[in-house]
């Protein structure tokens, strides 16, 4: 059993490509460049970040004003900050669209499912660096999305069957660092904000030094166009300071990272146990759906169940954001309308999927076309 | 199974040593807990947030039903702040009723003995604790809060909360308060007042969530 584990981890080590370092081959297609542009933005973030941190006070009352001071005094501190947070979210973007790529291509499928489930877990745990990082800002938008995010652990408690197990709060005050967010809370959050990318990047060059392949295989070109657009992104759209955070005063409508937004709706729409249950449902089977999706086709068509389930993914990712930015959610009318929409959608799939197997077998069962008789040779005349 | 005297000698010896292991770790182990919450194995009660009576308002700003004010009771505990000051603080709205109800809630918290159409909610929202307001106008419910519509014996000033639209109705039958609309679990928190010729005073709050 153990040793199955370990073959199979040796296996899928074997073909590890986080940053499509090995698709030389398929750099004309930009699809392929995805990989690297994710450890580009990457290296320009941690870049950024560490430059950010002389001047960041990771204090309440000197966190706001720091980043104040850092924008419009520090000489291109804008610059600094401006490529900081474009550039994380245009890691997030990158990995999302790497994630989506490997979905639907079907590169998740073996030997690919160790690379899926490690850029699965770096797109969560991206998203917890974001959500740890504009906290760091300590303004309206960042205080109420770190109370609101925070509270929801505390209904794991509510887990029928499973009863109170202090669990839920305990998680909730390991991150605040006490009952509310304050002080520890700014602490705790810089400290993780900061120790995700140590250990990764320190994990990312282990792993380049054992298999000596190249850190970024894209031309100077791109890279050099990247690095402007990022530069000119920060200056033409100088990144918002919004007000000091006010324990007293929820802003409306509260809105976060573009990449929380359609959570930010589930969160509206479910009864709160399920809102934090289901982020985690959904994470579980990003996970797994290496080992769920058994068949060996890689075209999306070919495999319609789970073609569908990404569409549907995406579908809703975007409706959602849409929905939330125009702070529409009419509890007591949009989700029957979403679950029969779901219903009728996934029982559509799974019809698609059967019909598909069964012609797939019919096809398997009648025997091959002869081969078409060789074309006539014209070798002689030809020359 | 004979305990020979070696053995027992070395236990013996081994309880004093070991506890003093312990008791050199322990302030270690503290950084290990957080400061507060549950997990306080050795607290008999835990270190809940207590304020003293506080007069909040006058009952004389309140004269006509819907009439409210907001307020802020202020805990002796130490609570979030931005400014770094020391003080928990719940914030509060009280509002007259346009009818009498009695303050006592689902849970079965009572927040005043009898009955009163001086009512006090706490604005930190159930759902996750987000403040949420007083809305006089239900319109501006349907506009600014989700589009949510009140049935007919519901359109009165409600309260709304900002983050995930739940609505509340301070006048709910039976349980003012109560949640009806949005994702909340549960009716808004409420204060234990009295009132004392014409100052409200707050004695105490109902326990909840992250504040």
């Amino acid at each position: 059993m153990l040793a199955n584990l370990k073959e199979w981890l040796q296996d899928r080590k074997q073909h590890l490509d986080l940053f499509d370092e090995t698709k030389t081959a398929k750099q004309d297609n930009p699809l392929y460049i995805i990989g690297s542009l994710v450890w580009l933005s990457w290296m320009v973030v941690i870049v950024s970040g560490v430059i950010l941190m002389l001047w960041y006070i990771p204090t309440t009352t000197g966190a706001y004003r720091s980043i104040e001071h850092i924008t419009y005094d520090i000489p291109f501190g804008w610059l600094v900050r401006g490529m900081h947070k474009y550039a994380a979210d245009m890691l997030i973007i990158c990995i999302t669209l790497r994630i989506y790529r490997m979905y639907f291509a079907g590169e998740y499928k073996k030997p690919g499912e160790l690379s899926w489930m490690i850029l699965f877990a770096s797109l969560v745990l991206g998203m917890i660096s974001g959500i740890t990082g504009y906290l760091l800002i300590w303004n309206q938008r960042a205080f109420w999305a770190a109370k609101t995010v925070l509270t929801v652990p505390t209904y794991y408690d509510e887990i029928p069957l499973l009863g109170n197990t202090g669990l839920g709060h305990a998680i909730t005050y390991i991150f605040l660092g006490g009952p509310a967010v304050g002080q520890a809370t700014i602490t705790r959050f810089y400290a993780i904000h900061f120790g995700i990318s140590v250990v990764f990047v320190i994990l990312a060059e282990v792993f380049f030094y054992r298999t000596r392949r190249r850190r970024l295989n894209l031309s100077p070109f791109v890279i050099v166009l990247v690095l402007a657009f990022l530069g000119w992104l920060s200056f033409e759209r100088l990144t918002d300071m919004g007000r000091w955070a006010n324990p007293n005063r929820t802003p409306l409508p509260i809105l976060s990272d573009w990449y929380f937004l359609a959570l930010y709706q589930l969160v509206k729409y479910m009864p709160p146990l399920w809102a934090g249950i289901a982020p985690a449902l959904l994470i579980g089977y990003g996970m797994l759906v290496p080992f769920l999706d058994r068949t060996k086709e890689t075209r999306p068509l070919e495999r319609p169940l789970f073609f569908t389930v990404g569409m549907l993914a995406l579908v809703y990712f975007i409706a959602f954001t849409a929905l939330i930015m125009l702070n529409i959610a009419v509890i007591s009318r949009d989700p029957p309308i979403i679950m029969a929409v779901t219903a009728v959608v996934m029982v559509a799939a799974f019809m698609w999927e059967l019909v598909h197997r069964r012609r797939k077998a019919r096809q398997a069962q009648t025997p091959p076309a002869r081969p078409a008789p060789p074309a006539p040779r014209a070798t002689a005349a030809a020359s | 199974m004979t305990v020979g005297r070696r053995r027992l000698l070395k236990v013996l010896t081994a309880i004093p040593v070991l506890g003093g292991l312990v008791a050199v770790l322990s302030p270690l182990f503290r950084f290990l807990k957080p400061n507060d919450g549950p997990w306080q194995i050795f607290t008999i009660k835990p270190d809940l947030p207590k304020g003293g009576a506080q007069v909040v308002g006058k009952t004389t700003a309140l004269a006509k039903p819907w009439d409210f004010f907001y307020f802020t009771y202020v805990q002796k505990f130490v609570q979030y702040d931005p400014t770094g000051y020391k003080a928990a603080n719940i914030a509060g709205v009280a509002v007259r009723l346009p009818k009498k109800v009695k303050f006592e809630n689902a849970s079965g918290f009572v927040g005043y003995k009898g009955e009163t159409d001086i009512a006090l909610f706490q604005r930190i929202c159930p759902h996750l604790g987000c403040i949420f307001n007083f809305i006089p106008d239900f319109h501006e419910i349907t506009a600014g809060y989700g589009g949510y519509v009140p049935p007919e014996f519901e359109k009165h000033a409600l309260m709304g909360c900002p983050c995930h639209l739940s609505i509340y109705d301070p006048a709910f039958p039976n349980d003012p308060g109560n949640v009806i609309s949005g994702p909340a679990p549960r009716g808004a928190r409420y204060f234990e007042f009295e009132i004392r010729g014409e100052d409200i005073v707050v004695t105490g709050a109902e326990l909840g969530g992250i504040a």
